[in-house]
């Protein structure tokens, strides 16, 4: 016997327009064990809410069943008025007679009949639901962030600044990411070192930033509050303790090879910093370079260093951390345009692309600022940048880019204002000049002669003597197919996700978007979480983005695992499965299909039986089918329960 | 006479089809009345049985509804929905139940309107074959 | 519960405990013992007995029947007080979420069409009228449920070409339902007779006089629980095993040597129906028979009844049994039950709690091993 009171809220109305709300409420009265059923305009008001709470206090209600809109959307509101009167949580169930009955059907008196069932469907349920208590568990209060671009970087700061430790694990030598690859930026064009390089040194010399670069994740075990990480500190072929920054080695390695970090338009040494304002400034050897690790033979940078740091036989290390939070900030690469054949990147040497001008335009890049086109190193004095290469492209990324329209009128600008003679054309589909400052920053550049040529580029091919790049273009404003011969072409590439993207997604469990970013766990209103609790996401790891919106999303994370790490304890839900341990026969299936990890066979006197911990069981459910005897029960969703709700939404036991 | 209206029971998962029929909700698209939805947490929370025993209380029609494949909240639970589905639908072949009373359907949390026209659908269909012959009383 | 009492002898009840003493649940379970419960309806506790768990643990073995004193038919008994349980909304659990008793309970609807012929291949001669009618049972539904592990349809294809090879084209029919075994057992009464019913039209109509079965609880089924069902009539009933062993004495057929084997003595051929030597003829003719310690009315039970009683001690009731098979040194465990071997096989199919080399006895049917012994094939 219990008391179950049934609230129907008319929702203004959105509810009661359709459904009879008054004779509904006379007719669930008379169900088996309901004291009382209610009609009231809106049940997630506060009187709506006092309603409940008086009645279960002076009716001595045991079980609630509120039938209004969605449990997504006050499921919460009234569980707290469950609480707040003294009533288990957990004896709660909501019947969506809003979204999934008014809302949907027109005919009066049949959307009241489904009502009707809809609510004894949850009675059914609430009559046997069994009351609850969440379980608590201790959280290490540390955050991992991974990757250390400026969003890492950003992220990190913000944590250990409100006084958290952070594990930064970063997979370059340096950290500084691509925000240290670039010269100057858009709209200000302030120099991107002198605001990155501040916030870089900040961050190693932030006392709870434990930094781990030349460094990757590996792999992560354990769930929110409760991560462990195995991280490999790759070697550097040094003894980092006892290196000075000098510089020795670098300047007498003999062995040049093409910069990864320069977008190959620059050599590097064999031995290598990534740029001059390296954090930690530590060289790093490039094994497949090295002359003596390929050959034996060499050796310079061993001579030469003056406190004998090289050390070429040293291994990678390996160390775990553990923390409570983790923030993936891991970053993008640019499309390689090599597959858009008919823009001849990689068979055209003057057609290079954005990331790589951007090279050539940093004031310590492979040209010292000064930009030179590949083929002889001649000042171009014709320029066109053609956008959306790869973007907005069903052949390629059907997303637009975001940040590629800024980019290219910013560097456009910069060259301009350097080589005023030089003339410079942007072949666009639109202009996307979105943010703050930005449309200014487009009229400037209009202003100082830059040409906005309206048309997608259809194919770029080559003067075979001058090695010029000419554009074929539809001009749609002047309605005419034009060729246009320049002395080099930049394809603004846009943004893709990291290769190692998906190693990440894996190791986390993270879900992708569409567009193979990793997928934040609502696009509105939880744009830096996922849908694995306690990782958090921050930068373009996420989505193309430009700094500012990367600066401000990694604040968001660092909210949100501050959200997690700044409690000792959390509590985890309890709507999980339970092994009945009489019956469970040790066969193994239900650990077998558990995706987290979360069942062992453990040892009950002769026998062997299943073990759910329930700190890491998500309460799927997948595991109670797969046991073929019944030794499963995933809590308030048993076989019983499932059965009646069957029989009341079938209008009755036959 | 009165038209044959079929008794349609669903279980949609929390994550994704669940919310997709909240979604038909919002953009009040519309659809036949005849379905009851069980939400539950995932759709490889669906035993088996639970059809068979759906169609024994007299449904005449049983859909289990979840998250497309490689996008399931739990990673897989979908996946082992599908095998688990098929294992009944073998089960109903031979006691000669018609599988088309079974349908099983992925629909995301962003698809209000292919939830709206598969129960458009799928009461249709239902229609053609009449009611379910195990709801009849002796 | 005074007609259940009194129905099968519980008031000649003294208390002994033999029953208990003998019981293999009540070995391993404290809190299941045959003589409480007699003990608690001769004090009329109708209700306590009712909601008990434990009245759903019994395997209705008869290990207790067979040695009680005072011939109290315990089994029965159970078989009674879970009806009335049943009565009073309380259910037995299933296996497969349920999915068995269900299967069992849509075969009762008399306008169902059912697809269970399948396996009827083209090398079987099977009729739609005849003398001879093969009741297949549920094997079609476990083929479905449990072909991960186990051919039960080739315990069906078995016995026909056996039948075949004995000149006897059997009906297998169409309409064949569930003999209701389980759902008799687990206190279904009402839909048992349903399909007590229908089978029973379907023999009529069939023409035959005769019913063989290559499963022992459709034999007791049949032969015991439909006996008012098929009042007036003059049909012989059964099992595979006695129809070879009488193959084999009548030199109608001749086995080829299959091995060294033993034998597992299914509750419902041996105890419950008192079947224990037609199965060894058989066995004698194929091989040697080396016998298990436990056997003929001691064999233990393979743990699971009316798949209602599956639970952690049955699978140490199964690695034992393996374990004993195992240790006779014999090249197979021969049974001639579909749940025995279902739930045998099941047993070993996953994670095991000993030494994988302790229990892999290779477990085979009866009626299988038959024909595949079978001389001149």
């Amino acid at each position: 016997m219990t008391n179950i009171g049934v609230y129907i809220c008319h929702c203004g109305t959105n509810i009661a327009g359709v459904v009879d709300v008054e004779a509904l409420a006379k007719r669930v009265a008379k169900l088996k064990d309901v004291s009382l059923a209610r009609d009231y305009k809106y049940m997630c008001s506060n009187p709506g809410q006092d309603l409940i709470r008086d009645d279960i206090k002076h009716r001595n209600l045991d079980r609630v069943v509120v039938a209004a809109c969605s449990p997504r959307m006050h499921e919460n509101t009234y569980k707290k008025v469950l609480a707040s009167a003294g009533l288990n949580p957990f004896l709660l169930e909501i019947a969506n007679i809003r979204e999934q009955a008014s809302w949907v059907h027109l005919d009066k008196e049949k959307t009241t009949n489904k009502a009707f069932d809809l609510i004894n469907m949850a009675v059914s349920k609430v009559r046997m639901d069994e009351p609850l208590t969440s379980m608590s568990a201790n959280v290490i209060q540390r955050v991992l962030v991974i990757g250390a671009g400026i969003a890492g970087i950003q992220t990190s700061l913000d944590i250990a600044n409100i006084g958290y430790d952070v594990v930064l694990v970063e997979k370059e030598q340096s950290i500084g990411g691509r925000m240290s690859q670039l010269g100057k930026t858009f709209p200000t064009l302030d120099c991107s070192a002198c605001i990155l390089t501040p916030k870089m040194v900040e961050v190693s010399s932030n006392p709870r930033i434990k930094l781990f670069t030349y460094s990757e994740v590996e792999e992560i075990s354990g769930f929110i509050g409760n991560f462990k990480a195995k991280i490999r500190k790759k070697s550097r072929g040094l003894d980092e303790s006892l290196c000075t920054g000098c510089g020795l080695c670098q300047e007498k390695c003999p062995t040049r090879v093409p910069s990864e970090y320069d977008e190959k338009m620059g050599k590097r040494k064999a031995i290598y910093t990534l740029f001059p304002q390296a954090v930690p400034n530590i060289p790093v050897i490039d094994r497949a370079s090295c002359l003596y690790i390929t050959k034996g033979k060499c050796g310079v940078c061993k001579k030469v260093c003056p406190v004998g740091a090289i050390d070429y036989e040293r291994g990678d290390e390996f160390i775990e951390e553990e923390v409570g939070a983790v923030v993936v900030a891991s970053g993008f690469d640019p499309f390689d345009p090599t597959s858009k054949e008919e823009y001849g990147f990689g068979i055209y040497k003057n057609v290079i692309t954005g990331l790589q001008l951007e090279r050539l335009l940093h004031a310590a890049g492979p040209t010292q600022g000064e930009v030179v086109r590949p083929s002889d190193g001649a000042v171009p004095k014709r320029i066109a940048f053609v956008q959306c290469v790869g973007s907005r492209d069903e052949h390629a990324n059907k997303y637009c880019s975001r940040v590629c329209c800024m980019y290219a009128i910013k560097n456009a600008l910069l060259i301009k204002e350097h080589h005023p003679e030089s003339e410079i054309f942007i072949y666009y589909i639109d202009i996307r000049a979105f943010g703050k400052g930005y449309e200014e920053f487009y009229k400037r550049a209009q202003e100082k002669g830059i040409k906005f040529m309206r048309g997608r580029v259809a194919e770029i091919f080559e003067e075979p003597a001058s090695r010029n790049p000419v554009i074929r273009a539809d001009d749609t404003l002047l309605g005419m197919v034009t060729e246009n011969e320049v002395d080099m072409v930049v394809l603004s590439v846009g943004m893709i996700p990291r290769s190692d993207s998906s190693r990440i997604q894996k190791m986390l469990g993270l879900a992708a978007s569409p567009d193979g970013f990793f997928m934040e766990a609502h696009a509105k209103l939880r744009p830096v979480d996922t849908l694995v609790d306690g990782v958090f996401l921050a930068g373009t790891a996420q989505g193309p983005k430009d700094i500012p919106d990367t600066v401000a999303q990694a604040k968001g994370a660092a909210s949100g695992a501050l959200g997690v790490v700044s409690h000792k304890a959390l509590l985890l839900s309890p709507l999980i499965s339970e092994v009945d341990e009489r019956l469970c026969r040790g066969c193994g299936d239900c650990k077998d299909v558990c995706e987290y990890g979360a069942i062992e066979l453990v040892t009950l006197d002769t026998r062997k039986v299943a073990k759910i911990n329930p700190a890491i069981c998500k309460g799927c459910g997948s595991c109670v089918v797969a046991c073929c005897n019944g030794s499963i029960k995933l809590r308030n969703f048993t076989d019983s329960i499932t059965f009646a709700m069957l029989e009341a939404a079938l209008g009755g036991a036959l | 006479m009165t038209e044959f209206s079929p008794r349609i029971v669903a279980f949609c998962c929390n994550w994704c089809s669940y919310v997709g029929a909240d979604l038909a909700g919002t953009s009040r698209l519309q659809y036949p009345d005849n379905i009851r939805i069980i939400k539950v947490m995932c759709s490889g929370q669906v035993f088996p049985s639970y059809i068979l025993k759906a169609l024994e209380l007299g449904a005449d029609g049983v859909m289990v509804a979840g998250c497309h494949i490689g996008d399931c909240h739990y990673v897989s639970g979908n996946k082992k929905a599908q095998e688990r589905v098929e294992t009944l639908l073998r089960v109903m072949k031979t006691l000669g139940l018609d599988p088309r009373r079974v349908r099983l359907e992925w629909i995301s949390a962003s698809e209000g309107v292919k939830f709206a026209n598969t129960v458009k659908e799928f009461v249709e269909e239902v229609k053609e074959l009449g009611p379910n012959q195990l709801g009849v009383r002796e | 519960m005074k007609q259940i009492i009194k129905r099968t002898k519980a008031y000649y009840c003294v208390e002994c405990g033999k029953c208990s003493g003998s019981c293999p649940v009540a070995r391993v379970n404290e809190g299941f013992s045959p003589r409480v419960i007699v003990e608690r309806a001769l004090s009329g506790m109708k209700g306590e007995i009712e909601g008990d768990r434990e009245l759903w643990t019994c395997l209705t073995c008869e290990a207790c029947t067979t040695k009680c004193p005072s011939t109290v038919k315990f089994s029965e008994f159970i078989r009674g007080m879970r009806s009335s349980a049943f009565n009073s909304g309380y259910t037995s659990r299933c296996s497969q979420g349920g999915l068995l008793h269900s299967i069992q309970r849509v075969q009762s609807y008399r306008d169902l069409v059912q697809n269970r012929l399948q396996w009827i291949s083209d090398d079987l001669k099977t009729s739609t009228e005849g003398e001879v009618l093969y009741f297949t049972g549920c094997l079609p539904y476990f083929e479905n449920l449990f072909s991960g592990f186990v051919n039960p349809l080739e315990i069906a294809r078995s016995t026909v070409k056996i039948l075949n090879k004995a000149g006897i084209s059997p009906v297998v029919s169409p309409n064949e339902r569930c003999c209701g075994h389980d759902l008799l057992w687990t206190g279904n009464v009402e839909t048992f007779q349903k399909l007590a019913r229908l089978n029973v039209e379907m023999i009529k109509e069939s023409g035959a006089s005769r019913i063989v079965t290559s499963c022992p609880e459709c034999l007791r089924t049949l032969k015991l629980d439909y006996a008012d069902f098929l009042e007036g009539t003059d049909i012989e009933i059964v099992h595979i095993s006695e129809f070879i062993s009488s193959l084999i004495k009548n030199n109608d057929i001749k086995l080829n040597r299959a091995g060294i084997m033993t034998y597992q003595d299914p509750c419902r051929l041996g105890r419950h129906m008192g079947i224990y030597d037609a199965p060894r003829e058989v066995i004698k003719s194929m091989g040697e028979l080396v016998e298990m310690n436990k056997n003929r009315e001691e064999s233990s039970c393979c743990g699971v009844s009316a798949w209602a009683t599956c639970e952690g001690n049955s699978k140490q009731m199964q690695i034992e049994r393996l374990i004993e098979a195992k240790s006779t040194g014999a090249d197979m465990l021969v049974t001639s039950c579909p749940k025995c071997l279902i739930h045998l096989r099941c047993a070993v199919h996953n994670q095991i709690p000993v030494e994988k080399e302790k229990v892999d006895i290779p477990v085979v049917d009866l009626t299988v091993a038959a024909c595949r012994a079978l001389a001149g094939e």
